[in-house]
This record gives C-alpha cells, sequence and structure tokens, in this order.
C-alpha cells in the first residue's frame, strides 16, 4: 500500500471561519468549505474539472502558515485553521478584480454573458468602483469558430474552456498562446467545427467564448429555464431548455458538474410545431388502433409513453415491436443470466476513474459522444490505458486510445471469448465457465476474428495495474446473431472480475423501453407506427397520419446510461393529440402522461415515486440528485454454455451503420445547428474494393429501406468498410433491425 | 573589475556610493561583476535582490528592462491574473517615468501591484519580480524624483545598454542538463502530456531513461524540501515519455527539426551512449550531419549494457535512442571500434568529433593476488554486458550458465555494484555478497534509497566497512577472500572520522565469483600518442568545463570519458553544450558560448539553490508521492519492471504540490 494511499481517507478535522468541518484527507480546502456551506470567492475554479489556479482569488489565511494559501488547489491538512475572509485578503482579491478589469471592454449592454457574468459579479462584489490600474491596450478582433465565437478582449485567461476541451470532451481543440499580458485562447482545430467546444462554451466565466448562434439574439434575463434530460443518445444528460415567447433560444446545463454532447446543446429545434387536434385523424387513430394486430415504435420514447403501449398489448394483445430494444433486452436478459442483476453495475463516473479501459463493438465517439468523454477524463486524469476495439479505426479517438486492435467484423463472438480467455487467467472461476474458456480453440479463434495473440498479450501487459478497469460495449453487439452467447461472456467481467461494465443502448430511450415492455420479435399487419411507417403512422415529425409531440413537447422520465430515472420537462408547446388521449380513448384511463411515473414497474427496479415528486439538481458539491436511481434486481443464473460459432467474414466491401458524431435519429436531423451531409464515407481501399469513386451515387437495402447515397473518401479511413448515417432516412430509420455491419450490395444510380 | 556598487542581494546590504575604496564592503556572493572575458557588467539584478557595479547606473531604465524581461519571459507565466497584467502595468509604468512622463501617483501603483503580484502570484517569478524593482525605487529614489518632478527623460533611456536575461529554477540550475522542471511538471499538471515531454526534451533527449534511473541532483535542490519533502522529480519525468509511447504518438521535438544543411559540414561522435547519442540528437535538430560511431553491436552504451532491464526496460530505452536515430540527419556505424588509426582519419574527414565513449574498463580493487585473468574474476561491466547482451538482445548466452547456484562477492557501493548484485540474483546466484568500504548511509547517499532496500529485500548480503585484503586461487579460479574489517574512529580534534582496521576482525568468504565494481575507466588507447591530447590527474580527457573543447582544436569530450563515471544527466548535461559549442565551431572554428549558456554558468556560481530559505504561501505537510513498486517475489526472479510508475492521480497531485520556482535574473552589459 502506498503512503499517498494510507492518508487518503484519513479522516481529518479542520476549522474554517470559526466552524468545526469534518472531512478526508486528499480533499482541498475549497472542497471542504464548499460542502459546509462556506463561501469562498472563485473566478477560475470549475468543479467537474482539477485545479485551474489562474485567478488567486480563493487565497485564504491559514494560521501558523505564512502567506495566503490557494485553497483550490491545497489539500487541507488535519487540525488546520483556516480563515477565509480579512481585511488583507478582501484587499489583494479587490486588486484581482481591478486587474481582471484591465482593459476589458465595458460593452456589457450588448454582451451575451450580462447578467450571468461572473466578472460583473465579482466586480460588484469587490466594490471595484474606480480603476486604478492601466496598460496599453491591445487590438484584438473576434474570431468565428463555428459553433462558438471567441473574443480576445473579453477573454480573462481563466482557462476553464481549454481545460473542459482537453480533460472533459478530449477535442484537444483550444490551447492557451503563452505570452504574458497577450495571452489568449486558441482553436488548433478550426477546421473540425467540433460541436464539443459548445461545452467549452457553456464554461466561460464572461463572453469570451460564446454560442455563436445564439449571440446577440437574447439578454440572459429574458430566458426561461426549464430544467430537463437530453433525449438523444440515450444519456439522459441534464440540461435546461432556456425559453422565451414559445422559442428555444438555446440549451443550457448544469456546467458546473455535468457535460453533456454536441447534439444536447445544439440539437434543439426539433419541435412538431404545426400538429393542432385534428379530430378526423384522431378518430382514424382510434380505428386504426382498434383493427392492429402490431404497435411497431421508435425507442425515441418516454418510459411513461412506453408504459401505456404496454398497457395497451395487456388489453388488446398487440405485438409490440421495437426493434433496438428488443435486441437490448434480449442482450441485458443474457447478461443477466450470469451477473444475477437485471441491469449492468458500471457507472459513467467509475468509467471516468478507471486506470485501465477496454471498448468493444462500438464506434464510441460517435454512438455516446457522453461516453467518450468519460473515457477522456480517465485517460488524462488516471492515464488509463485504454484498448479500442473495432474493425474500423476511429482517428478521433486516437489521442485516447492507447491500443487499437481491429477485428473482423461479424467476429464479436470470438473476439469477446479471446478477451475472456487471456484476461480472466487468474481469476477464479465456476468449473462450468473456467471449462468453457479451457475448451476455446485459442489459435483458431485468433486467426478467425484476425486479433493476434500478441495483441492480446499486450492488451493485459498494459493492464499492469491491480485494479479501476472498465469494459464498455456497444450496439454492435445486441443485433448480432450471436448477442446472447456474446452477452454471457461479457457478464464475466462483471460477475468475477470487478470490471466496470457498461452495455451502452443504442441511442433513444432504449434502456427504458426494454425494462418496461414486453416486446415481441415481429409484428403482423395490420399495424400502427410510433415513430415508425406503418400502416397507421403517428409521427411526432409531423409526417404521419396522426401527430405526436416531440421529446421537448412532452414531459415525462428516460433512463440514463447510469441506470437513472431522470424526468424530461415540457420547453414547448404541443396543441396535438398524444398517445395518452388514445390511450383514454382505448380505454387505458389516466388524465396525464405523467400519472404512470409512479406505476412503472418495480419489478424492474421502478419505484412507486410521483413525477412531480423527482427531484433535478446538484448539490453544492455535485452529487448528482436527480430522479433516482433503479434498484437492481436479482435473476436467476444459467450457467449453460455453447460452443463459439463459427462465423463466415464478410468479403469484399461492407458498410457499416453509424452515424457522425451528434446526429442520432431523424430528430437531430432535422436541427439546424447539427446539419450535415449524409453520404457513404470510406477509405481509399474501400473504394478500390467497391470499384467507386468518389462522388458516383449509389443504392443499396439494409432490412428493407433503400438508400441512396453518394460516395466520399475519406483519407483518414483504412480498410474496406464504409460508414453508413441512417439519421437522414426520416421515420424509417427505426425499422432497421439486423447487425450493424453488412455486405455492400448495390446499383449504380449516377454521379453527383 | 569594476567592483560592487550597491548590492540588496539576499539581504545583504552593500552601498558603496561615493565611498573611497578602503571603505567599501564587498560582496559574500559569487555575482557576476564580469559578464565574459573581458565584458564587465553594469549591474545584476534577480529574484533576491539588484546588484550595482556601475556608478552611472540608470536605475529606472535597470527596473523597466527587468519588468520587460519579465514580459517577454513570461510565456508560462501569463497564466495567473497578477503575473499577466501585473507584469504588464509594472512595465508600462516604469516605462512611463523613464521617458519622463510619470507621476508619483505611478510610483504608488507600483507598489501596490508590486505587493499583490508579490502576495498572489501563481509562480515564484511573479511573486519574485517586483522585489529588486521595489529595492531600486527605494534605493536610487532621487533618480526615480528627479525624472518625475523634472518631467524628463531618465538619463540613459533607450540607451546602448544591452540587458541579458535569464529565468531559472533552484531545481534546472542544480540538474547537470538544466532541464525546465517547472515546465514538464506544469504539463502533468494541466494534463498537457505531450507538452511535458516537449519541455523536458528542450535539453534532456533520454526522457524514459532520466525519468527512471536518475539519480536526481534536482530534488536536493526543490524548495519544497525547505516545506515538507521535495517533489518526486525524477519519476514525473517518465509520464510524457509513456503517454508519447502508450499513445504511439509522432515524437514531441521541442522544435521541428531543421532541414538537413546539406552544406559539406559534417560531425563525427565517437560512442552512441547518452552522451553520444545527446549531442547527436541537438547538432541533428539545427539540421547538422551527425556521423556516431559505437563499437558496440547495439545502441545506447550503459544504460543499455550496463543499467538491467529491470531498472530500464530496453523497449523504453529504444524509445530514446530511436528519438535521435529517427532524425534525418542522424547515421550511425554499430559494431565500429576506433582506434588510433581510425580516429586520425575521422578526426581529419569531419568538421569536429565529438569524444564520448565513456569509462569501460573495471577498476581493480588491489588487493593481494589479484589477478583478472583468474577464474572467477569478472570485471562488473563485462559481467553486465553479459547480462544485458542476453537479456535485453539475445546476443551471447545467458549469465546464469555461470551464475545459478553460485556464491557472488562484489566490491563496490556505487550503482554499478548494486546492478550487479541485483543482477546476480536473478541469475540465481545462491548467495550474493556485497562488500563495502563505509557504511549503510553512504552506500544510500551514493545510490537511492529505494535500490539499497530493493536490493536488501532481495537477498543480497550487505558487509560495511569491509574491504579484501586477499585473494585465494586454486590455481584456475578464485575460492575464497580475506577480508578486513574496519571501524569508523572519530577525530578527537573534530576532523574527519577515519577508517580503522580492525585488529583480529579478519575473515574470510568462500566465493565462486569475485566481481569487483569499485570504478571504471577511460579506455585511451584510441588517442593518437603523437596528439599529445591533455588529460586530467584521474585520466579522463581535459576540459575546461564550459565548452567542452579538449586541448586539440576540433577534438571535444564529453560524458565519463570527459568527467570520469559519473552520471547519465551529467553526460547529457555535457553533451548538449559540447553540441552547442560545435554547431559554431564548424563554420567559424571558434569556441563560444551563447548568453544564455553564459548566463547559466554565472547562475551556477551564484548558487539559485537557498536551503535556509522560509517558504511562504504554500500549505506544509502535504506529502510526497510514492509509486508503486512490484513485491520482492513478484521481481527476483525475473527481469520486469520493478517500478511501475505513478497512476495518473498520483502524478498529478505530486505536480500540484510543484511550487513552480521560476526566477528570473538579468545583467545589464
Amino acid at each position: 500500500m502506498h503512503v499517498d494511499n494510507i492518508q487518503k481517507n484519513k479522516k481529518i478535522t479542520v476549522t474554517i471561519d470559526g466552524k468545526v468541518c469534518h472531512s478526508t484527507f486528499g480533499k482541498t480546502i475549497l472542497q471542504i468549505a464548499r460542502e459546509n456551506d462556506i463561501y469562498i470567492p472563485t473566478m477560475c475554479y470549475l468543479t467537474k474539472v482539477l485545479p485551474i489556479g489562474s485567478c488567486r482569488m480563493c487565497m485564504v489565511k491559514v494560521e501558523g502558515v505564512d502567506g495566503f494559501i490557494l485553497s483550490c488547489q491545497e489539500k487541507a491538512t488535519d487540525g488546520t485553521v483556516i480563515a477565509t475572509q480579512n481585511d488583507a485578503l478582501y484587499k489583494e482579491r479587490q486588486n484581482i478584480m481591478k486587474l481582471y478589469g484591465v482593459n476589458h471592454p465595458l460593452e456589457c449592454g450588448v454582451c451575451d454573458k450580462s447578467g450571468e457574468c461572473e466578472l460583473q459579479n465579482k466586480t460588484m462584489e469587490f466594490n471595484v468602483d474606480q480603476q486604478t490600474f492601466m496598460a496599453k491596450d491591445q487590438f484584438r478582433p473576434v474570431e468565428n469558430w463555428g459553433h462558438v465565437s471567441y473574443d480576445p478582449s473579453l477573454c480573462i485567461m481563466c482557462e476553464k474552456c481549454v481545460r473542459v476541451s482537453n480533460e472533459i470532451t478530449g477535442d484537444e481543440a483550444l490551447q492557451i498562446q503563452f505570452g504574458g499580458y497577450s495571452s489568449r485562447i486558441i482553436n488548433t482545430k478550426q477546421e473540425k467545427n467540433y460541436a464539443s467546444l459548445g461545452e467549452a462554451a457553456a464554461v466561460c466565466p464572461v463572453g469570451a467564448l460564446v454560442s455563436t448562434d445564439f449571440k446577440y439574439t437574447s439578454n440572459a434575463w429574458e430566458l426561461k429555464k426549464i430544467p430537463s434530460a437530453c433525449p438523444h443518445c440515450g444519456g439522459g444528460c441534464q440540461m435546461y431548455y432556456e425559453v422565451k415567447r414559445d422559442k428555444i433560444y438555446r440549451v443550457t446545463n448544469n456546467y458546473e458538474f455535468a457535460t453533456m454532447c454536441g447534439a444536447a446543446r445544439f440539437g434543439f429545434d426539433y419541435a412538431n410545431e404545426s400538429a393542432a387536434k385534428d379530430t378526423k385523424a384522431f378518430q382514424a387513430a382510434i380505428k386504426a388502433f382498434e383493427g392492429a394486430k402490431s404497435v411497431i415504435f421508435s425507442s425515441i420514447i418516454s418510459n411513461e409513453e412506453a408504459y401505456i403501449l404496454q398497457k395497451l398489448k395487456e388489453r388488446y394483445g398487440y405485438k409490440l415491436v421495437c426493434h433496438e430494444a428488443r435486441a437490448y433486452q434480449k442482450f441485458m436478459r443474457a447478461y443477466s443470466s450470469v451477473s444475477g442483476k437485471n441491469l449492468y453495475s458500471g457507472t459513467l463516473k467509475a468509467l471516468s476513474e478507471s486506470r485501465g479501459i477496454i471498448v468493444l463493438g462500438s464506434r464510441i465517439n460517435d454512438d455516446a459522444p457522453i461516453v467518450k468523454y468519460h473515457i477522456n477524463m480517465a485517460s488524462k486524469r488516471h492515464r488509463a490505458r485504454v484498448a479500442y476495439l473495432h474493425p474500423i479505426e476511429d482517428t478521433e479517438i486516437k489521442n485516447i486510445a492507447t491500443q487499437f486492435i481491429k477485428y473482423e467484423a461479424g467476429g464479436e463472438e470470438g473476439v469477446a471469448a479471446l478477451l475472456a480467455e487471456a484476461l480472466l487467467k487468474e481469476v477464479e472461476l465456476p468449473s462450468s465457465i473456467r471449462d468453457f474458456l479451457d475448451d476455446l480453440d485459442i489459435g483458431n479463434l485468433s486467426a478467425e476474428c484476425n486479433v493476434g495473440e500478441e495483441e492480446l498479450a499486450a492488451l493485459k501487459q498494459s493492464l499492469n495495474k491491480k485494479s479501476g478497469f472498465s469494459l464498455v460495449v456497444g450496439a454492435d453487439l445486441y443485433a448480432h446473431p450471436r448477442a446472447e452467447q456474446i452477452a454471457k461472456i461479457i457478464a464475466l467481467f462483471e460477475q468475477y472480475a470487478g470490471f466496470n461494465v457498461m452495455c451502452i443502448p443504442p441511442a433513444g430511450n432504449a434502456m427504458g423501453v426494454s425494462l418496461i415492455c414486453e416486446l415481441d420479435d415481429k409484428s403482423e399487419g395490420p399495424n400502427i407506427g410510433y415513430n415508425v411507417p406503418a400502416d397507421f403512422t403517428l409521427s411526432a415529425l409531423g409526417d404521419g397520419d396522426l401527430d405526436m409531440p416531440a421529446m421537448n413537447q412532452q414531459e415525462g422520465t428516460l433512463v440514463t446510461f447510469d441506470k437513472r430515472v431522470v424526468p424530461m420537462h415540457v420547453a414547448l408547446p404541443y396543441r396535438g393529440y398524444v398517445l395518452n388521449d388514445i390511450a383514454n380513448a382505448l380505454g387505458v384511463k389516466s388524465e396525464y402522461t405523467i400519472d404512470y411515473t409512479k406505476e412503472l414497474p418495480r419489478a424492474q427496479g421502478f419505484k412507486e415515486e410521483e413525477f412531480d415528486h423527482l427531484p433535478d439538481a446538484f448539490d453544492l458539491v455535485g452529487n448528482e440528485n436527480r430522479g433516482y436511481l433503479l434498484e437492481p434486481i436479482n435473476v436467476k443464473t444459467n450457467e449453460e454454455w455453447q460452443e463459439i460459432a463459427e462465423f463466415e467474414a464478410f468479403d469484399g466491401a461492407v458498410v457499416y451503420c453509424c452515424n457522425q458524431a451528434e446526429q442520432f435519429s431523424p430528430f437531430t436531423a432535422k436541427c439546424d445547428l447539427l446539419k450535415s451531409e449524409a453520404v457513404l464515407l470510406g477509405s481509399q481501399q474501400f473504394a478500390m474494393v467497391a470499384k467507386l469513386q468518389e462522388g458516383d451515387c449509389l443504392a443499396f437495402t439494409i432490412d428493407g429501406i433503400r438508400f441512396v447515397r453518394v460516395f466520399k473518401i475519406d483519407t483518414s479511413m483504412k480498410g474496406t468498410i464504409a460508414l453508413n448515417p441512417t439519421f437522414d432516412m426520416g421515420l424509417s430509420s427505426a425499422l432497421l433491425s439486423s447487425y450493424r455491419f453488412s455486405r455492400l450490395e448495390f446499383e449504380r444510380v449516377g454521379r453527383s | 573589475m569594476s567592483g560592487i556598487v550597491f548590492s540588496t542581494w539576499k539581504d545583504e546590504f552593500i552601498d558603496n556610493r561615493g565611498k573611497s575604496s578602503d571603505e567599501s564592503s564587498e560582496s559574500a556572493f559569487k555575482l557576476p561583476e564580469t559578464y565574459h572575458g573581458d565584458r564587465d557588467s553594469k549591474a545584476f539584478i534577480g529574484w533576491d535582490g539588484v546588484a550595482i557595479f556601475d556608478e552611472d547606473i540608470d536605475a529606472i531604465e535597470l527596473a523597466a528592462q527587468y519588468a520587460a524581461q519579465y514580459q517577454q519571459y513570461s510565456e508560462a507565466c501569463g497564466r495567473c491574473a497578477p503575473g499577466r497584467w501585473g507584469g504588464r502595468i509594472l512595465y508600462d509604468l516604469l516605462d512611463k517615468i523613464a521617458r519622463g512622463e510619470g507621476s508619483h501617483e505611478d510610483v504608488a501603483h507600483l507598489k501596490e501591484i508590486s505587493r499583490t503580484m508579490m502576495t498572489t502570484s501563481k509562480c515564484e517569478i511573479g511573486k519574485t519580480v517586483p522585489k529588486p524593482i521595489l529595492d531600486l525605487m527605494e534605493h536610487y529614489k532621487d533618480q526615480f524624483d528627479d525624472a518625475i518632478n523634472h518631467q524628463k527623460a531618465s538619463k540613459h533611456y533607450r540607451g546602448d545598454i544591452s540587458y541579458i536575461a535569464k529565468v531559472t529554477a533552484p531545481c534546472t540550475d542544480m540538474c547537470p542538463s538544466h532541464v525546465d522542471i517547472p515546465a514538464y511538471i506544469e504539463g502533468v499538471r494541466d494534463m498537457l502530456f505531450g507538452d511535458s515531454l516537449a519541455a523536458t526534451r528542450q535539453t534532456m533527449p533520454l526522457a524514459h531513461t532520466c525519468g527512471r534511473v536518475c539519480p536526481h541532483p534536482c530534488e536536493d535542490a526543490c524548495r519544497r524540501a525547505n516545506l515538507d519533502q521535495p517533489i518526486s522529480i525524477m519519476e514525473l519525468k517518465r509520464i510524457g515519455a509513456d503517454y508519447e509511447a502508450d499513445h504511439g504518438l509522432p515524437w514531441h521535438h521541442p522544435y521541428s527539426p531543421k532541414p538537413l544543411r546539406n552544406d559539406g559540414k559534417k560531425v563525427a561522435v565517437i560512442g552512441a551512449g547518452p552522451a553520444g547519442l545527446t549531442a547527436a540528437y541537438y547538432l541533428a535538430l539545427e539540421g547538422i550531419k551527425v556521423d556516431i560511431f559505437e563499437e558496440l553491436p547495439v545502441l545506447g552504451g550503459e544504460v543499455a549494457v550496463g543499467v538491467p532491464e529491470y531498472r530500464m526496460p530496453i523497449e523504453k530505452y529504444n524509445k530514446d535512442i530511436e528519438l535521435v536515430t529517427s532524425l534525418e540527419a542522424v547515421s550511425i556505424y554499430p559494431n565500429y571500434r576506433v582506434n588510433a588509426e581510425r580516429l586520425k582519419e575521422i578526426d581529419a574527414g569531419y568538421d569536429a568529433t565529438l569524444l564520448a565513449f565513456g569509462t569501460r574498463l573495471s577498476k581493480k580493487v588491489y588487493a593481494k593476488n589479484e589477478n583478472p585473468k583468474m577464474g572467477g574474476y569478472w570485471g562488473a561491466i563485462a559481467m553486465l554486458d553479459q547480462v544485458n547482451l542476453w537479456n535485453k538482445y539475445k546476443i551471447g548466452e545467458p549469465a546464469s550458465l555461470k551464475l545459478k547456484d553460485k556464491t557472488v562477492v562484489c566490491v563496490g557501493g556505487g550503482f554499478t555494484s548494486m546492478d550487479v548484485v541485483r543482477c546476480s540474483i536473478r541469475e540465481g546466484a545462491k548467495k550474493v555478497i556485497m562488500l563495502y568500504r563505509r557504511d549503510e548511509k553512504t552506500i544510500i547517499r551514493n545510490t537511492t534509497y529505494e535500490e539499497y532496500h530493493e536490493a536488501v529485500e532481495e537477498g543480497v548480503e550487505f558487509i560495511f566497512h569491509s574491504a579484501i585484503e586477499e585473494i585465494y586461487d586454486d590455481g584456475e579460479k578464485i575460492t575464497k577472500l580475506k577480508v578486513n574489517r574496519f571501524e569508523l574512529v572519530p577525530d578527537p580534534n573534530g576532523g574527519r572520522a577515519e577508517l580503522v582496521k580492525i585488529e583480529g576482525g579478519d575473515f574470510e568468504v568462500e566465493c565462486d565469483y569475485l566481481i569487483p565494481a569499485v570504478s571504471q575507466a577511460a579506455d585511451l588507447q584510441l588517442l593518437p600518442e603523437e596528439w599529445g591530447v591533455e588529460l586530467t590527474s584521474w585520466n579522463t580527457l581535459l576540459t575546461n568545463g564550459k565548452d567542452y573543447m579538449t586541448s586539440r582544436p576540433g577534438l571535444f569530450a564529453a560524458g565519463d570519458c570527459e568527467y570520469g563515471p559519473m552520471t547519465i544527466v551529467n553526460a547529457v548535461g555535457q553533451a548538449k553544450r559540447a553540441a552547442s559549442v560545435i554547431s559554431r565551431y564548424i563554420y567559424d572554428k571558434k569556441v563560444s558560448l551563447t548568453d544564455d549558456e553564459i548566463m547559466e554558468d554565472h547562475l551556477g556560481k551564484l548558487k539559485v539553490y537557498d536551503k535556509n530559505e522560509k517558504i511562504t504561501g504554500w500549505m506544509p505537510g502535504l506529502p510526497r508521492a510514492v509509486s508503486e513498486k512490484l513485491g520482492v517475489n513478484e521481481r527476483k526472479t525475473n527481469n520486469k519492471e520493478v517500478n511501475l510508475g505513478f497512476t495518473g492521480d498520483e502524478a498529478i497531485a505530486e505536480a500540484e504540490r510543484c511550487m513552480r520556482c521560476y526566477y528570473i535574473s538579468m545583467v545589464a552589459v
């Protein structure tokens, strides 16, 4: 055991401004002060990153120590007596505020930050009513970086944005250009126009880094903050819609503690605005329901709506079909049969504290940016070794991954087995499992999956620390023909090796749906579609037979990656019918959709909580207090193992259904600030194998959905697999049900 | 020499203004009164005060220029509010006064901003810059008053005085390679590991190596020790290097290597050890063609064939080597033993030659019947060569063929002897004994605490205060040793204690192998006799220790062959300086130093670290981080790296303890 670890967690007592505070060694003076509700002023402190220490405002006086102590960075030791306020401290803090004011443009009247500006607040707090310092001004024009704009003359060089870019989102775009008085922030990756820079702008305490779109559109104080959860990727991140006169102006969040991705921040204008109460269409809908045998729906749905559908199923015997959620449900049930719990145990926090991380079966930066952020945090703060196992390399996570293991598409079962065999060697396992692993034909598997034994040995060696490992798996596995067997292998890591395992659900509220609905594999006609094209279509895009509210027009709950049930609130008015109206007409009665929140199935870990009683906040030190955590439910285990199936490797050109970061669904596709082109993106090698040229237009079919795509070459890509986005396919994208990789068989339809 | 006129350096107040020479006092400090050669200094100003050597000094201009240099050098220090704006305000106000536009209010503001900077700045540079400025404002008040009251420019405003500044830190000053330690530690703190590595490589290409096996003299000059314990400086160095290697990133050079000059100039380097690699690296970064000649089949010198795998994994060292050999301007000739004949050829064919061949002759223990040809007598260098060539490169045969189940006695006390005994354990020796003339405390001081304790844990038997008197053999091989024991007898007059042989304390040790690791000597056979190259009294190449040219023009020497057996970091520091001198010499055939190097030498003489200084503004009692090591049973039968290095959170917590003791000093010439 290290000296450091012995000291850590040691109980200490400190006195701050006369108040006796109990805490543990390792915490900073500022953290302990905040835990105890004692105020210390700061300008550069951001709770969610490690101390920056640029502003020096948080200096305090420690008894017996000469000089002032930087409370944001310095750890308290047992018995420390601290004064956070005295005349000398006040004077220095006031002088620092004066310095921040040197040549700061007096343009608060038109500054976006006015009203919520830390510089304004602290200038008043410290009574800076005259400027005694001056220095020669500099000419520093505003720069438009795409999603965000930077005004160096407003910048106080607190460095929060740079920290977020490096330590949290990992885009590593922002850097400090050193130069004393003329220091500034630079964007080294301007051409990428990362939406994640919205997170950097969110933490700017002044008006230096702002959303380009929002700039000069509203005063901060005119906007109403509506707390909610982001419905896009399934992460359910905390957010506020900021609304004025029935329009969302921007999305913000509790940036002190929470982060979200570009889709959450910039993908807010997808409401079904023109909907109205069309009674004829409503009658037609009731009729359609009465004659329907199935309801097909997309996983972009609240828990309560999913519950309504389940109740309708129970009453009318509908087949309930939600492809993504069904695949995930089967996967998690198989997983549970080994882990003994209905939910995976991993959390994002534990992921961000890992020393070793394995990612399997997900293009994680695109599938779930927020998960990538947490992997990045582990990489930066804990020097985590990150092994990224996937058939396609992703240059966007190169800075985080320490090992890329490329495997043959389709080989996920073999890869999972190889991982288990290599990493669980010294782990105590029940004999049936040990036998299963011992019987594996490693040489053969390794050849089939194209994963070298030396690659696995290197992976094993890189995990040289003794604990702190995470395994993140994703959607490639769920629709795999051998998903259930893969799930059981993955569960071994949680059950027997103490890994922090996360099975990232597909986009939308797939985890919630999988817990609430008894889903069927196939529909039979006639069928109703909810955000899926069908014989009768309910659509929140406004293009179906009856309008439905989009997610920002309704209240309800979602399940997050951390298995937390969180509330969404109404940001924009909706004037049409909702699913609950249909249910009422069909005899499943309830006044409001959210009346069902307390009825969500306890057998799956939901709690009997009223929607209106769900909390939605963080406490002073950042503990998340949003909604509630699902209670993991014990389930029966089953230790039957099958032999690893052989699989046929794809030959020739392959397409992989994958949306680029910030695109998840037809709803994000609708958002103005996320506008992006949907093309088939492949490497030079892919072009050769498929005999395609840049600009060729081709058509191909996956799960009965016809894609017409322009082909583009990405020179940073390698291999014979191309990326095929689905976000632009409207409601039909929810019909995709098969394994994400497929052989490309296409016809040419011209050139663009 | 002009003599000292005025000084506030380190609170030593001297004011000889208007005094006759016999009334004048002198400074106890080695202040740079002469800048270089016959150039006198007019003033020296720095973190701890100001010294004036010229009565005619313009104090306002001196203060303004010091503030200006701080502005210019504050690259790392534009990072806190008081430093960033305060530095600029200092300069603007001082310059305003100097050009004759200042007011007494400006003086008050200067004092106010100085106090805030000194109290709240992030780094020592911001905290110390105002001190000499305040001193000048106080003691040369008449000059300030004159400029303000008469609204006239100061007496040499924008004159032709040169101001030469340098930023240093106590650790940087103490490090023989002058690594910018606070910068690489800040890189770790900010989690900008690439920046950390690039900072190290400004003066130290072997970041993997010196992040693992450096005896870290810097830590003896760490101001944090004045408060609690020194920063674990050495181990933080490998964080950046490991980051680059783990992530398979392109090389983080301190700047983009310049294109090959192709001007016909070329430099020969004899020996591909730390010194040779370092010189090649900095010459090649400048685009100068370098050919390295190496006697062994492998590159890396003693770090490759001397330092064992469990301390310095070859995979990591190879990264340091590849960093150098990947440069276009570097060519390598292994298996090339340079003898006198070849050296003459090289000397004639190249514009400069750097000797960096180390000290690879094991010295004898000077016992009776000592015969290096006797079976069982095995010089440390040869023994470690065999161990390492096999373990790292599969060249030769395992040393275990000889050592398994044998009794090994090593005589030593330094790093090499530690490597010998710990390798012997790993090669399966049944009993390993270290004989050392002095005591436990000294062996720890000569190596490290960890090194000694790990050796003890692994089963090495240390016999202190002992020396071999006689070696016995059976005509074929050594059989046993007669060992004298000593005791330390204090000098009754208070002088140095003396080792005195204990009568009747002798004993015998049976052994199969005697491995002397007392010291090494340079193999000087390659020097053509007719050159008459001057040597030191301990038979190494003589240079002036500043430009590293030997008595023969164009022939330079760095590393152990110049200094005698010393540390890697010493070799790197010397070679870096030699490369700099060579880069100019090959064009003008003159040895010259840059201003930065001259200042470096001045600061070294003046001494930057002050172990009695009281530290303010930092929380005491925060423990130094200790990295995880392999347990004794996990390590003693294999060559796995013993030190697993810091975890990320340990590294960052340790980096947060660093007080960033940057100082800026300036000479007016």
